[in-house]
């Protein structure tokens, strides 16, 4: 079973993105802003990261970064879901190393599509 | 309104620091009622998304539940769950769209509070009233003083880049990089 870590400041995003991912089969870790979810990636394995880009303690685009350098992370896939959906911001996003960038709020087959396909 | 009895301008600017007491106060009074309004529509979205997600986790869990104990070979009940998952993924983006309304009301009542701050600090400058008020120059100084305090305030309102930004051209949009 492929583990997710989905980082959120909302519990109710949180809730949303696991009940989702869950119910295709998909385990998730949740962490509620990106010093948390670093925390949790480098303390367990994970497949795939989802994260939102303006979180306290943390926000997603470090995250990233933050991710990168860890060796496990490298090239595990991390995707933005955030309302965040300047062209400037998508663009600092691939500079820091995301897969992905999914503007809120995500249509649940689309989000368990775009999964399955960088899980591949 | 300020007396003044001397014609060197004190007068004048004195009126104009009067004036702009009395915009300030108004504007904070304006502030505070809206402050509530926000506070009591964050109340009600709060309880209606609270109730909604008690009910959403109720059928989200027992869904999960069901589709972990049925055998993947049972097509039938395979086929009902995913008419289920269906209506409840459609409840997911509703959902959302509260937890957003939510986060945009919390970044209204943050700037909001901001501006009243920074009025308060403003109206703080009046009181004590100028040391020699024939001065025309104190009067002026106090104005520009408050006035530098409520254009500090709209500054910052603005700063704020925590607000979720309301893009419905571009939900649920996906880049693969």
């Amino acid at each position: 079973m492929k583990t997710i870590l989905a980082v959120d400041d909302s519990a109710t995003m949180r809730e949303m993105v696991a009940f989702v991912l869950e119910s295709a089969g998909y385990r998730v870790i949740e962490a509620e802003d990106g010093a948390h979810g670093l925390e949790r990636a480098a303390a367990t394995s994970c497949d795939l990261v989802i994260t939102d880009q303006n979180m306290p303690n943390m926000d997603g685009l470090t995250l990233v970064r933050s991710l990168r350098e860890l060796r496990d992370y490298k090239t595990v896939p991390i995707l933005l879901l955030t309302t965040e959906s300047s062209d400037t911001m998508k663009a600092q996003g691939r500079a820091a190393g995301a897969t992905g960038w999914l503007v809120k709020p995500f249509d649940p087959a689309t989000l368990l599509e775009v999964v399955q396909k960088v899980l591949r | 309104m300020t007396q003044l009895k001397d014609g060197s301008g004190a007068a004048e600017a004195a009126q104009a620091a009067d004036l702009l007491v009395t915009v300030a106060t108004t504007l904070n009074e304006r502030l505070a009622v809206t402050a509530e309004e926000l506070a009591r529509s964050q109340a009600l979205l709060r309880e209606a998304s609270d109730e909604l997600m008690t009910a959403f986790r109720g059928a989200a869990d027992r869904i999960v539940a069901a589709q972990r104990d049925t055998p993947p070979d049972d097509a039938p009940r395979t086929a009902e769950y995913g008419v289920v998952l269906d209506h409840l993924y459609r409840a997911v983006q509703h959902l959302q769209s509260h937890d957003l309304v939510n986060q945009l009301i919390d970044a209204q009542k943050l700037r909001v509070d901001k501006m009243r701050e920074k009025l308060g600090e403003a109206l703080s400058l009046a009181d004590p009233p100028v040391s020699d008020p024939r001065a025309a120059e104190q009067w002026i100084e106090r104005s520009r003083a408050m006035l530098d305090c409520i254009v500090a305030g709209i500054r910052q309102i603005d700063e704020d880049g925590r607000a979720p930004r309301a893009d419905k051209q571009r939900a649920g949009s996906v880049d693969l990089f």
